[in-house]
């Protein structure tokens, strides 16, 4: 039968009786719609944590004392033999790949002037960090450039330290108590914003040096490692793993960690957690299916006689078979089209109520649903299709 | 009619479309079933983080140095402000008498070594009370000596994967091992246990907390593991600590973490878990549902006459409307039943897969999904029903085919 015959035909049937049909789509539509929004929001997760990890730049990897032993951060249980230094950082600077390095370490000390104080995370760093890190001073410079062993009394302050300890005033060439020493503000950071609840605009920089000396530490926090951009991470993260083992005695106590290896592991668990919803979504579509195969199968019994009678017109068991084909199809089809729009609307409804949600539908979602109806249409009107087909024409004008 | 007559009647036509009758009531088992197989999943879940939290202790309050707003971060992040000392931990013991039994901690990672057979494993430092706090138990020897909290004994209690490696057939106890630099005397093994989120105690080994921090160089303790002679002081002990800390560091940078509400937020999120994706299972409930309704409305115009004669002979409207919603009740329910037992089923299955996971439906949620699908059947029979009650006599019996 010729394409448009059976689209009219179809079409003609799923208008002859509205309840019924929009009933059988809505099914459909129903698991359409959910799919298509939960690997819509899975979709949007995984884009928006992707985002805020590459924001600083693809080609770091970063260094950290200790090996993961227990399910959690390297580094945690610490104090292994041989440190990791200031002094390592500087050897990693003489590889061929290495661009940029920065020591660093972390703790949390109250940044105190003039009667004011705040409790922040206190960085030390060396002054490739803003290149590193691709945060730009706003005024002011940042640590300044020189040995990283030495200890200096500078410091740079995140903008919202910089507001809460300072207001309006120009903080540049003034003093803050960090601990039990002095340091003269330099700089003051452009705003950063916030990755993953950790606040970057509410802290201080000081030299690494000096930090490590604040806080009591003998090694690092962290190696941070900067290399062209073409390099692949993993060679790059070898060279630096072959350079540190040398220098610790032949052992690796430190792990070396590239974003790419980071964000692989990431878009891994968000596809198997994306499937997983996606599949406990799609019971929804398995029920519908059934739905329209319920229905079809009425249908063939109700209309045996006009089966009948198209076959002692003329009419194949083939073509029979793809008229009813055709109407499940349809079907299924145009429940599809149905569930696209449904999500599309509650995407909408949900980013007007929850702002911060992440939803995001790719195009090929969308095509990808409707045909997966499509087919859904497909098979669950072949067993009927087929036993509309195998009708004995002169039974079937017979029986009504 | 009877309630018996009832149900023989909405069976009776039920039986004499047996195949999509069959097909509905599928869709609602389907939901059903899986509704229960998930809820059974995360009640395990549930249960298995339980039950590690209960093994290793009860009663607990966690005091760590260094504050944090949420449960999440590493507190301190190495470096607050003012150390946690065993001083502190003395006070603490001291001041409050609804402390039962008290551990300090004190952590690091170094090479245990005897003769030539080596192992890097993390070194706890604490006091012989670790053992009753932890639940530990000792496969040989005996644990740290009770002793004054300063003295710091040359003696390592090894576990059980560490005396192996190192002494393998040999007996442990009395031997000497090298902890870096540090001659050790070995007093005790601990049994095996496993391990326990995420921490093996069996791959570590315990020295007193003096030479631990001695060892490491360090002047705060890690942790103090507090645990309280009875539930219902918990809180009452957390504030005591606190307030006795803050005022002997003159600041508040400590953060206690109680046994109960960790394990409650845990719960709480699971059980949310749970219930998001019970809930996404259940949708395909009301699509079920909607296909109850469109066999319902097939059946209602397939017996129009039938229904015309019952009204012809005097049953009321009412009659005739619960007539169908029992018809489609009877399908949901039916769908029910079969996926409690397909769940059920489905749910011993991943038990033999999985024997270590506590999986189980628990008991409201089968009362639940009962009463959900017969609500189904009624739900979305109801607009069928209605029409079948609506349907004037006189037409429906001139109108109907024979």
């Amino acid at each position: 039968m010729k394409l448009p015959d059976l689209l009219t035909s179809s079409l003609g049937v799923v208008r002859a009786q509205p309840l019924r049909s929009l009933l059988s789509m809505l099914g459909i539509a129903i698991g359409v719609a959910a799919v298509i929004l939960l690997t819509s929001i899975g979709e949007g997760t995984r884009r928006y944590i992707f985002s805020q990890f590459t924001q600083f730049g693809t080609n770091i990897l970063t260094v950290h004392p200790g090996k993961i032993k227990t399910m959690g951060m390297p580094g945690v249980l610490g104090g292994t033999t041989r440190k990791l230094t200031i002094d390592d950082a500087m050897a990693l600077r003489r590889l061929p790949d290495v661009q940029l390095v920065v020591p660093t370490t972390i703790g949390q000390a109250r940044v105190e002037t003039r009667g004011l104080s705040r409790s922040v995370p206190i960085f030390g760093a060396t002054s490739d960090g803003p290149e590193l890190w691709k945060f730009t001073v706003r005024t002011g410079s940042f640590l300044p450039p020189g040995d990283p062993r030495r200890a200096t009394s500078v410091a740079v302050l995140g903008s919202k330290l910089k507001n809460e300890l300072f207001q309006e005033e120009n903080p540049l060439g003034q003093f803050v108590r960090i601990g039990e020493s002095r340091f003269q503000v330099v700089g003051v950071m452009e705003s950063k914003g916030n990755m993953l609840g950790f606040d970057f605009d509410d802290l201080a920089y000081i030299s690494v040096a000096s930090a490590m000396k604040l806080f009591n530490l003998e090694e690092l926090n962290e190696i941070h490692v900067q290399f062209p951009s073409g390099r692949p991470s993993e060679s790059v993260a070898q060279a630096v793993a072959q350079l540190l083992r040398e220098r610790h005695g032949g052992e690796e106590d430190f792990t070396v960690t590239t974003q790419d290896a980071m964000l692989d592991v990431f878009g891994n668990i968000m596809n198997i957690v994306t499937m997983a919803v996606a599949v406990i979504g799609g019971i929804s579509l398995l029920v519908g299916a059934i739905g329209i195969l319920t229905m079809m199968w009425i249908a063939v019994n109700e209309r045996t006689a006009e089966i009948g009678l198209t076959r002692a017109l003329g009419a194949t068991p083939a073509q029979v078979r793809q008229l009813f084909l055709a109407e499940s199809i349809i079907l299924a089809g145009i429940g599809g089209v149905l569930g696209v729009t449904i999500s599309f609307a509650i995407a909408v409804l949900l980013r007007t109520l929850v702002p911060g949600l992440p939803i995001f539908t790719p195009g090929n979602y969308v095509i990808l649903a409707l045909a997966v109806s499509g087919i859904t249409g497909l098979i669950s009107g072949v067993l009927p299709a087929n036993r509309a087909a195998s009708l004995d024409p002169i039974e079937a004008l017979r029986a009504e | 009619m009877s309630w018996r007559e009832f149900i023989a009647f909405a069976a009776g036509t039920l039986t004499r479309h047996r195949l999509r009758s069959f097909l509905t009531l599928l869709g609602v088992s389907i939901g059903v079933a899986a509704v229960l197989v998930l809820t059974a999943i995360g009640e395990g879940a549930r249960r298995y983080v339980t039950d590690q939290f209960a093994s290793i202790g009860t009663n607990l309050i966690i005091v760590l140095p260094g504050r944090t707003e949420t449960m999440g971060g590493l507190p301190g992040m190495g470096g607050a402000p003012k150390d946690l000392t065993l001083a502190d931990a003395r006070a603490l013991q001291r001041n409050i008498p609804q402390i039962r039994r008290m551990a300090p901690i004190s952590l690091g990672t170094e090479e245990v070594a005897f003769r030539e057979r080596r192992r890097a494993v993390p070194v706890l430092g604490s006091n012989a009370d670790l053992l009753e706090v932890r639940h530990l138990q000792m496969a040989a020897g005996q644990f740290l000596p009770a002793t004054d909290l300063e003295r710091g004994a040359p003696v390592v209690v090894l576990g059980k994967k560490v005396a192996d490696e190192l002494f393998q057939a040999q007996n442990p106890l009395g031997m000497v091992v090298r902890i870096g630099q540090w001659r050790m005397r070995v007093i005790g093994v601990t049994a095996a246990r496993g391990v326990h989120l995420g921490t093996d105690m069996d791959d570590a080994v315990i020295v007193p907390v003096a030479t631990g921090m001695k060892m490491f160089d360090r002047s705060s303790l890690f942790r103090i593991i507090v645990e309280v002679a009875a539930h219902q002081e918990i809180e009452s002990t957390k504030s005591k600590i606190l307030e006795i800390l803050e005022d002997r560091h003159r600041e508040r940078d400590v953060t206690c973490l109680t046994q109960d509400a960790v394990v409650g937020s845990l719960n709480s999120i699971l059980n949310g878990l749970t219930a998001a994706l019970a809930g996404i299972a259940a949708i395909s409930l009301a699509v079920a549902g909607i296909g109850i309704m469109n066999l319902m409305l097939v059946t209602v115009s397939e017996r129009r006459f039938e229904i015309g004669l019952l009204k012809a002979i005097g049953a009321f409207r009412s009659q005739i409307l619960w007539l169908f919603l029992a018809e489609a009740s009877l399908i949901s329910a039916a769908g029910g039943l079969l996926g409690l037992a397909v769940g059920w089923g489905a749910v011993e299955v991943f038990h033999h897969i999985y024997p270590t996971f506590p999986a189980a439906i628990p008991l409201w949620t089968i009362a639940l999904a009962m009463a959900v699908s017969v609500g189904v059947g009624v739900t979305f029979g109801l607009l069928p029903a209605g029409k079948a009650s609506r349907l004037d006599p006189v037409l429906a019996l001139a109108r109907a085919k024979r």
